[in-house]
């Protein structure tokens, strides 16, 4: 239990202080990368000897950032963006940013021309997914991602570093998934928030590194009995859900959370780097084309839905918080047909506001109890 | 055995005592909320009118925005699902009901038994609450108590904005500087209210019987104005303002019940 504390605790203490990450990678002389949200090629970072190094937004005041975004932007952008203004990113080397929705392109823009000394790479995915040629043109993009990632590494990426990348990342991801399962066991351990710093944890350290804390983590919760949780299950669907006031909410009405569909978290481990489908490049860009379920994926038929109601019945959660975040369209786009499938699957929804940003919970803390009251 | 509710608002304290479950003994309604001595206040005199002291209260609910300052309560609810408990008791037809508290307004989709099915609350905006009307009725320098009959004198309703309180406010003053009739501006008001609260109950099904609960049901004006927009009558009980302490005591009583003490 101490070693699991001690574990816990050094995750909690990255995600706290993701500057103290930084600072640790840029003192053993390596160069970091920012990564924008969300399914940035980080991979091709890392096989480029960088520390690829997620940027998902902060609670902080925006000030700088109201020159270029109007108040009813996404969070995440507008924290990113002012963090980015008031140099609070200094010592990357540059950061990636795709063009997953209209405020992501917008801000593709606003960084080139605001924070000068921070290159910017922009990605396109193809976000029609099952169009034929949608492999060629992402295949395309990451060679045009390796071209400027080159330039400050002053070589190139070569096809067995990515190979070797796409072995250490898969192998992350297939801890994730398993600390996922391993977790709802142990419900009295792995509360929400601490569920969401693990799985958030992952963007501040280098994914080996990481393989090993949750190895760790793993084995402790396998060696310890299993917990008979009495309280409430539910599954969470979203961007995020921070800040961690709202998860802490979740536990005081004895609600754990045992399972995600959060772009953030399980989203970053679910679908992994397919074994074959010819070289590196390709094979990353082939894990594009196995993402389904997500707002920011373009399916003719809906399939988010359904496999919430999978995940829920699976985990036997009796609810499902949608996390909306604040004026995300793709998400409020979704967020009709997630309800109606989960609620005519016998599952209660709660859609609940996220912006990140800390504050009166009052709001939130109604919403939650009376969705407890309900389950 | 007797059960108290209390209902601690933003703008009022509620609270009544039942005896069973059952029967209303007493209500008090104190137009102060959550900080003050209102919800103490609503608490004496209530105790009062029922002609009992507190040892003879078997349980007590809290509900409300204050509700977790409530130090006597065994436990607090979420007004949420007292409003639904307390509508049932008074409307037991009521599957959709219209709370327009003084900082959110809430729509509510309750079942046969009067559990809460599914609701939808505004956000961080004061744009249909209570508390716009409190706003609006200043500006006009008008009663709160005084906007219901006085929009239902109104013969060409004013536009005002529905989503923000600031803007509206401003609409309002400009609506009186070219002399429009200040019982249109009201009426106007109303709507503004109805359309952002309708939107909400549009969003989580509205089922018949409609009902309204909360203190701004007593507002004929307000309910006027949602009928239209909703295109449905809604129902609103005498006792509408309490139905979230009812709730409350009721919840006392089955908690008391499942304990096997009642």
């Amino acid at each position: 239990m101490a070693d699991i504390q001690k574990r816990l605790s050094e995750l909690a203490a990255a995600v706290d202080n993701p500057k103290e990450r930084l600072e640790y990678y840029l003192g053993q002389g390596k160069k970091v990368v920012g990564c924008f949200p969300a399914y940035t090629p980080e991979e091709l970072v890392h096989a480029s000897g960088m520390i690829p190094m997620g940027l998902w937004g902060a609670q902080t005041e925006w000030k700088e950032v109201k020159r270029y975004l109007p108040a009813f932007a996404c969070p995440i952008m507008q924290s990113n963006l002012e963090l980015g203004l008031r140099g609070a990113y200094k010592g990357l080397s540059a950061v990636i940013i795709p063009t997953l929705c209209d405020t992501f392109r917008c801000v593709s823009q606003d960084w080139r021309f605001a924070v000068e000394d921070i290159p910017m790479i922009p990605v396109t995915h193809p976000q029609n997914n099952a169009n034929e040629g949608s492999t060629d043109f992402l295949v395309s993009e990451y060679e045009s991602v390796l071209n400027k990632l080159s330039v400050i590494t002053g070589m190139r990426m070569t096809d067995a570093a990515l190979e070797e990348t796409i072995e250490i990342y898969n192998e992350h991801s297939r801890l994730m998934q398993e600390f996922a399962q391993t977790a709802n066991d142990h419900l009295d351990v792995i509360t929400p928030a601490i569920r969401h710093i693990v799985m958030k944890s992952a963007q501040f350290y280098e994914k080996a590194e990481h393989s090993e804390i949750m190895k760790d983590i793993i084995e402790e919760l396998k060696n310890m009995p299993k917990h008979n949780f009495t309280g409430k299950k539910v599954i969470l669907s979203g961007i995020t859900a921070e800040p961690t006031e709202i998860l802490d909410i979740l536990a005081e009405y004895k609600i754990a959370v045992v399972g995600d569909d959060l772009v953030q978290e399980s989203h970053q481990y679910r679908v992994l780097i397919p074994e074959k489908g010819g070289s590196a490049v390709r094979r990353l860009a082939l894990q594009w084309k196995n993402r389904k379920g997500c707002s920011l994926v373009h399916e003719d038929f809906k399939s988010r839905g359904e496999m919430l109601v999978e995940l829920a019945k699976a985990n036997e959660a009796a609810g499902a918080v949608y996390c909306q975040m604040k004026f995300c369209d793709p998400e409020e786009y979704d967020y009709p047909i997630c309800a109606r499938t989960l609620r005519a699957a016998g599952i209660q929804v709660l859609q609940l506001d996220i912006d990140q940003q800390k504050g009166s919970f009052e709001q939130a803390r109604t919403r939650i109890q009376t969705f407890a009251e309900m389950l | 055995m007797y059960t108290l509710g209390i209902d601690i608002g933003s703008t009022s304290s509620d609270a009544v005592v039942m005896r069973d479950g059952r029967d209303i003994i007493a209500a008090s309604v104190v137009s102060l909320g959550a900080g003050t001595i209102g919800p103490q206040l609503a608490y004496e005199k209530v105790l009062k009118e029922a002609k009992i002291t507190a040892e003879d209260i078997g349980g007590a609910v809290a509900t409300g925005y204050g509700r977790k300052t409530c130090d006597y309560a065994a436990k607090d609810l979420s007004e949420l699902t007292c409003h639904a408990k307390g509508i049932h008791f008074l409307i037991p037809t009521a599957r959709t009901v219209i709370d327009i508290g003084g900082q959110d307004a809430k729509v509510l989709q309750i079942g046969a038994q009067g559990q809460l099915m599914n609701f939808a609350m505004n956000d961080k905006c004061a744009a249909g609450t209570g508390r716009f009307l409190e706003v609006m009725a200043k500006v006009l320098n008008v009663k709160i108590e005084d906007m219901g009959s006085l929009s239902m004198k109104a013969k060409e309703p004013v536009s005002i904005s529905n989503t923000c309180t600031v803007f509206a406010e401003s609409e309002v003053i400009s609506q009186l500087s070219s002399k429009k009739d200040i019982a249109d501006i009201a009426a106007g008001i109303h709507r503004s209210v109805a359309k952002r609260v309708a939107g909400m109950a549009m969003r989580v099904g509205k089922q018949p019987d409609v009902a309204m609960s909360g203190g701004v049901a007593l507002n004929a004006g307000i309910v006027k104005a949602l009928e239209e927009e909703l295109n449905t009558s809604i129902l609103v009980h005498p006792y509408c303002q309490l139905a979230g302490a009812i709730g409350a005591a009721m919840a006392a009583w089955e908690d008391i019940r499942e304990e096997g003490k009642g």
